[in-house]
Order: C-alpha cells, then sequence, then structure tokens
C-alpha cells in the first residue's frame, strides 16, 4: 500500500499561485485514490512498478549549488537538474521557449497555453505528473515560423531517490516548424524516479521532429507519457529511444485528429541486464486521409525483456486511411526476452493498413561470414546491430544530429560474451 | 603450407569427410572437384573454422601450426581466405565497411597501422578496376540485390583487398559467364606468388584453362579419391565421375 505522506510532502514544496494549486490538489487526491498502476491493467500486465513502494521516494531537495559538466548540445538548450532548471542557452524570446512555469503562471506569463493539460488524459500517473511537476519547459513556435536549431530539453536526475516529473508542453501554431529533442539522463549509480508527461500540439500544416531519448541510470525508473494532437496536414515525425533505465516505460498517444495529418514513429529499443523497457503506441485516426507509419527495432540481451504494443485505430468516417506497423527483434541472449504485439482496429472504408511483427536472434551464418574475413566476433556483431537498427534511424540524418547522438547509441549497445581468448 | 592429416569430420552424428589426406606447398593450385554432396564445401568450411561439426579424427596444420583450435577470426588474420559457394547477404551493411573492417583487423593483428578512409578508398579503387566492377557496388549493402555473378565477384573482390596467404574458392566459377570468368580468373592470377596457394572447388573444367592448377584432386564420399595433374579434370570431363564409381562405392563400404 502506498503511503500518501511523500507525495503530499513533495506537494506543500510547489508554489503555484492559487488558481493552478487547486487542480494540483484535485489531481493529487485522484492518484492517491487510484494508485500506482498494477498488472490488473492490461497496459501494465508485464511491467511491475512495486518496487517504487519500497523505496524512500521524496521530492528532490534545493537546486545543488554546483553544475554538473553538461555535455554539448548543437543547438538551443534548456537543462534541468532534479526538476530544477539550471542552465539556459538559447537566443529564443523566453516567449517562445522557457519554464512552463512562467508560461501559465509566472509575471511573464502571456496566456495560459491553449490544450495545456488537455491532451495527457487522466491516467492516474498522468495524475501525480499533473500534481507534482515544478518548472517544467514550453515550447511555443508562432505561424509560419521555421526554428532553425533543434531545441534541446535536458531533464538529469542526480539526487537518489528523487521523483521527479518533467513536463513538457510544445505549442506548433500553423505552419510552423520545429526539431525537439528531449534528453532524459541521470548519475549513473542511483535509484530515482522519472515520470514525465509532454504535451504535443499541432496546428494545421505544422511539422515537428521529435527525438526523444531515455538515458536514465541502470536502476532508474522511467515511466513517460507523449501525447500528441495533430491538425490537418500536419506531420509528425518522432524517434524513441530506449537505451536506459531499470524499468523504461514510454507510452505515445497520438491523435490524427484533421484530414491528411501524418505521422512517422521510428524507435529503438534496449533491454540489457535485468532491465525492463515497453513501447506502448496508440494511434487513433480520426479523420480521413490519415498516413501513419511506425518503424521500431528491438534488442534484449541478458535477462532483458522487451515489450512493443502498438495499437493503430481507425476510426469511422477516417476513410483513405494508411497504417503501417514494422516491429522487428533480436534476441541475444537464451534468457532475453520481447514481445511485439501490433494491433489494428479498422472501423472506415478504404484504408490500407499493414502490420508485421518478427523476433528472432542474431543471424549465425552472417556472424561467421563476418568473422570469415578476419572481423573480430564483437566488431562483427557490432556490425549487425548498427544494421539492424539503422533502418529506425533515418531522422537522425534529416536532423543534422547522426554525428551527436550516434556515439551514445553505439556505447549503449549490447557487447555479448566476447569469444575465448586464444594464443 | 597446409597438411590436413586423416581428417574425418561428421554433422549431428553423420560422418561428411572420412579422412582425408591433402598437402599444399607455397605456390601451388589444387583443384578440387567430385560429385554434389561429396563434402567439398564442408572440406572449405572446416578449414575456416565454421563450427556446428564435429571433427571426429585427424589434424590439420597450417604454416607449421595446428589450425583447429583458432577462431575464424584468427584463421583470417593468419591468412586464410574462403570465398563462399553461397554468398551471404548482410542487409545494412555496405561493403566498404565489411571491406575496410576486415582489412583493418587483419592489419592490427600484424602489427601494421590500420588505413584511414582516404587512402582505403585510393587502395580499393584498383581493386575495383581490376575485377571490373564500379565504384556503387561499395556503398551497397554486402550483396543485398546482388546477381549471382555479382555475388561472386565480389567475393573476389573481398579476396583481392585481403590478399591472403591461402584462398580456397568454393565453385566461385559457378554462375559466372564467359566473360566474368576471366576477369575472375585473371583476379585470382594476380594473386598467385611463391608464397600464396589457392584451392579452387570446381565442377568445371573450364576454370582451369584459365587458372592452370599443379595438382587435381576428386573427393567422393568423405575422402579423396584420386588425385593427379591437369588431364584428370579433362578426363573428368570427358568421362564423368562414373569410372570412379566402383572406388568410391568401395570406400563407402569399408568402416
Ligand atoms: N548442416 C548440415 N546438416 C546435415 N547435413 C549436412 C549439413 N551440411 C552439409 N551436409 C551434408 O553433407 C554432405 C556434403 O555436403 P557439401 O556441401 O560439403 O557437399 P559439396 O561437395 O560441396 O556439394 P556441391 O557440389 O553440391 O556443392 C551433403 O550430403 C550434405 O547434405
Ligand atoms: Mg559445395
Amino acid at each position: 500500500m502506498i503511503t500518501p505522506t511523500a507525495y503530499r510532502e513533495a506537494l506543500s514544496r510547489i508554489d503555484a499561485p492559487g488558481k493552478f494549486a487547486a487542480a494540483r490538489q484535485s489531481a493529487l487526491e485522484k492518484f492517491l485514490q487510484a494508485g500506482l498502476p498494477d498488472s490488473h491493467l492490461e497496459d501494465w500486465r508485464y511491467i511491475s512498478l512495486e518496487h517504487l513502494e519500497r523505496m524512500p521516494l521524496h521530492a528532490p531537495a534545493d537546486p545543488p549549488l554546483a553544475l554538473p559538466a553538461l555535455e554539448d548540445y548543437p543547438g538551443a538548450v534548456l537543462a534541468y537538474l532534479d526538476d530544477r532548471l539550471v542552465w539556459r542557452d538559447t537566443t529564443l524570446p523566453a516567449t517562445m521557449l522557457g519554464t512552463l512555469a512562467d508560461a501559465i503562471g509566472g509575471a511573464a506569463a502571456t496566456s495560459t497555453p491553449v490544450a495545456f493539460g488537455s491532451l495527457a488524459g487522466n491516467a492516474s500517473l498522468t495524475q501525480l505528473n499533473a500534481a507534482l511537476w515544478r518548472e517544467g519547459a514550453c515550447l511555443r513556435v508562432p505561424a509560419g515560423e521555421r526554428l532553425r536549431q533543434p531545441v534541446f530539453l535536458r531533464f538529469a536526475a542526480a539526487e537518489a531517490d528523487a521523483m521527479l516529473y518533467p513536463r513538457v508542453f510544445v505549442h506548433m501554431a500553423v505552419g510552423s516548424d520545429a526539431i525537439l529533442v528531449e534528453h532524459f539522463v541521470g548519475d549513473p549509480d542511483i535509484e530515482y524516479w522519472q515520470n514525465p508527461v509532454t504535451e504535443i500540439v499541432l496546428e494545421a500544416g505544422a511539422r515537428l521532429t521529435h527525438l526523444r531519448i531515455i538515458e536514465d541510470s541502470k536502476l532508474a525508473t522511467h515511466t513517460g507519457l507523449t501525447a500528441v494532437h495533430q491538425a490537418s496536414d500536419s506531420s509528425y515525425r518522432a524517434l524513441n529511444l530506449t537505451l536506459g533505465g531499470q524499468v523504461a516505460r514510454h507510452e505515445l498517444n497520438l491523435v490524427l485528429g484533421e484530414s491528411g495529418a501524418e505521422a512517422r514513429l521510428d524507435g529503438v529499443f534496449i533491454a540489457a541486464g535485468r532491465s525492463r523497457t515497453e513501447q506502448h503506441l496508440r494511434i487513433t485516426h480520426q479523420a480521413p486521409r490519415g498516413n501513419s507509419r511506425t518503424l521500431y527495432r528491438g534488442l534484449a540481451d541478458a535477462r532483458g525483456r522487451g515489450v512493443f504494443d502498438g495499437r493503430v485505430e481507425v476510426r469511422p468516417h477516417a476513410d483513405a486511411s494508411d497504417a503501417q506497423q514494422s516491429s522487428r527483434n533480436l534476441l541475444l541472449s537464451p534468457h532475453a526476452e520481447i514481445d511485439a504485439k501490433p494491433q489494428l482496429e479498422i472501423y472506415a472504408d478504404d484504408v490500407r493498413c499493414s502490420h508485421a511483427a518478427t523476433v528472432g536472434s542474431l543471424d549465425e551464418d552472417a556472424l561467421f561470414y563476418l568473422s570469415s574475413r578476419g572481423i573480430d566476433a564483437d566488431t562483427a556483431r557490432r556490425l549487425l546491430l548498427e544494421a539492424f537498427i539503422d533502418e529506425a534511424l533515418g531522422l537522425l540524418d534529416d536532423t543534422g544530429l547522426r554525428d551527436w547522438l550516434m556515439p551514445r547509441l553505439r556505447a549503449s549497445l549490447p557487447r555479448g560474451q566476447a569469444m575465448e581468448p586464444l594464443s | 603450407m597446409l597438411q590436413i592429416r586423416n581428417l574425418h569430420v561428421a554433422i549431428g552424428g553423420k560422418p561428411i569427410l572420412n579422412g582425408i589426406d591433402l598437402t599444399i606447398h607455397p605456390g601451388e593450385v589444387h583443384a578440387i572437384m567430385g560429385p554434389n554432396g561429396s563434402g567439398k564445401s564442408t572440406l572449405a568450411q572446416v578449414l575456416a573454422g565454421r563450427d556446428g561439426y564435429d571433427i571426429s579424427a585427424g589434424s590439420v596444420h597450417y604454416l607449421d601450426k595446428d589450425l583447429l583450435p583458432l577462431t575464424p577470426e584468427q584463421r583470417a588474420r593468419a591468412g586464410i581466405f574462403l570465398a563462399f559457394q553461397y554468398p551471404l547477404e548482410i542487409p545494412g551493411v555496405a561493403n566498404v565497411q565489411l571491406l575496410r573492417t576486415a582489412l583493418n583487423g587483419q592489419r592490427r593483428a600484424r602489427g601494421e597501422a590500420e588505413m584511414d578512409a582516404i587512402d582505403f578508398l585510393e587502395y580499393v579503387k584498383d581493386k575495383l578496376v581490376l575485377l571490373g566492377m564500379d565504384d556503387s557496388f561499395l556503398y551497397r549493402s554486402v550483396n543485398e540485390g546482388f546477381s549471382g555473378g555479382e555475388k561472386k565477384r565480389n567475393e573476389i573482390l573481398q579476396m583481392a583487398v585481403l590478399e591472403p596467404r591461402l584462398a580456397i574458392l568454393d565453385e566461385t566459377d559457378s554462375g559466372l559467364d564467359i566473360d566474368a570468368l576471366q576477369v575472375v580468373a585473371h583476379g585470382v592470377n594476380s594473386l598467385r606468388g611463391p608464397e600464396r596457394a589457392i584451392v579452387l572447388v570446381t565442377h568445371y573444367q573450364r576454370l582451369l584453362n584459365y587458372i592452370v592448377p599443379d595438382q587435381v584432386h576428386v573427393l567422393a564420399g568423405g575422402r579423396i579419391v584420386r588425385s593427379g595433374g591437369r588431364e584428370l579434370a579433362e578426363e573428368l570431363d570427358s568421362k564423368g565421375y562414373a569410372w570412379l564409381d566402383d572406388k568410391a562405392e568401395f570406400i563407402e563400404a569399408s568402416p
């Protein structure tokens, strides 16, 4: 049984303006009533959050004085440490990029962003985020504007047993265009819990390319939600990378709300050690001529376990929709496991849909072929693994972020058992 | 250079090679012929170090060292190269990536400096010319979508880049048109030298017109049942394997 004290204590530390305090309080009560999701819920069948109940979870203390060394981000940066904004490096005006707290409640508040809070839904973890998020981030790109540089949001954890609630709101006005990178990281050897929520609104003809990278510590728990709503002819292209975390779950709820919207959802997840990773995609075609394409690649090594759960629903009247899903997965050890469940529900006419899911292992013949050329077993494996995931990495070229990302991706690739050294 | 003594190999309990004896000296070219299923590819794969084979008796020495404990990459780094009868397709790995990784792996193992991308491109372009291949092959995925003949040519390109000491070509001539056969033969011949040896597994004596062997062996029933000079290949070409049948049956029947 969950003890509410830690959560209430966390809420008491947030000084929100009166009109938001009530909403936060009510969100917290809803969460406390529902509790942490457990295996009775279909979407939580495989993953357990029980360990959170045993942790001395608490809201992080005040921001640390010493800043951790920040890596180079090739673009505008907002860097958060334990939910506090600690670094800002951007030439964008505060009205376009700043904290969410400022955007909706602070002195510099223009007006409450349209639709803030309306996409995320009311699952218990989302309520918890709504109650306890602190500064948050808000990106609003005005109509017709195209950001030349990517915007990086770095959410780092430094305090053990901290619970963190990153909150992001993105509003892409008519015809705007941007690249957003959300990067979740943490000190390597600490346990903590990140429970982020990101809402993204795309108005007509807007385009967003979104990289979301879970690179949390090997002991961390990550339960993230991204909710996207697309107006007509908008384009949302995402690359979801899950490279870290002991338990890493990402849920992506995407609605193609008006005609002609296009979504491309790519992803790579790696479950190593004893980690658990889950990708839940809920794609809803609500209007005609929508196009969604999902392409995920999964790797599980050692006792790692992965789940790909992709559901596409084509609602009545969403005629002439096109939905493709592909989930290919590799098991790199006899104890690794991946479940791939693509699902299609079609209630409209003239729809093109397909899905494909495979779970296999590394091709021994290909490994032998490479090693017969003098390539050592480790390198041969790496070549094959990189080739396997590369299909899902097309956005790296489109965004120019390949050089930035590949080193960290390579570092996360399972090494495997090296062959016996022979003299 | 290579001494195979009384080599017995089984797969899943089924004997495939039943006592192979073969000695190859530096500078020599040996041809191995024999009916389908006689064990030619098995011998080639065992020499390259593929696992899954049960080597129940016999020995293989290469450059006076025991070859059998070595991993495939160690063998390759010691100069053994196998051109596969059925080259694999590796989607997502560019040909140039395979070639450079392989060459640098071998150079590193020999204590030589690695080649950077630019030097490597220079180096590989000469080899492409030698084999009449254009640059676009470098950037395609290994063998993916290659025609049968292109795959064989690509094997020889790898050989030309790696410059092995012992090259084993498993039916590299099968599926090549007449012009391609000459190009490939030219590529192989350019590698010949007093320090190197070549084993040609083939069904056709035509190849041997271009790459003239020092010895021809007939493998049947998992044994070398006849060895001779070039003329043996011509004899096989006109008479088939039937005239060896008695002998082959005798071998299968013997314990
Ligand atoms: N993995 C395997 N499992 C079972 N039997 C095998 C396996 N590999 C080869 N064999 C058998 O071993 C025998 C020899 O096969 P091998 O491929 O060496 O013949 P080959 O002489 O190269 O024939 P070809 O001229 O058709 O290429 C065949 O009977 C084949 O079916
Ligand atoms: Mg064969």
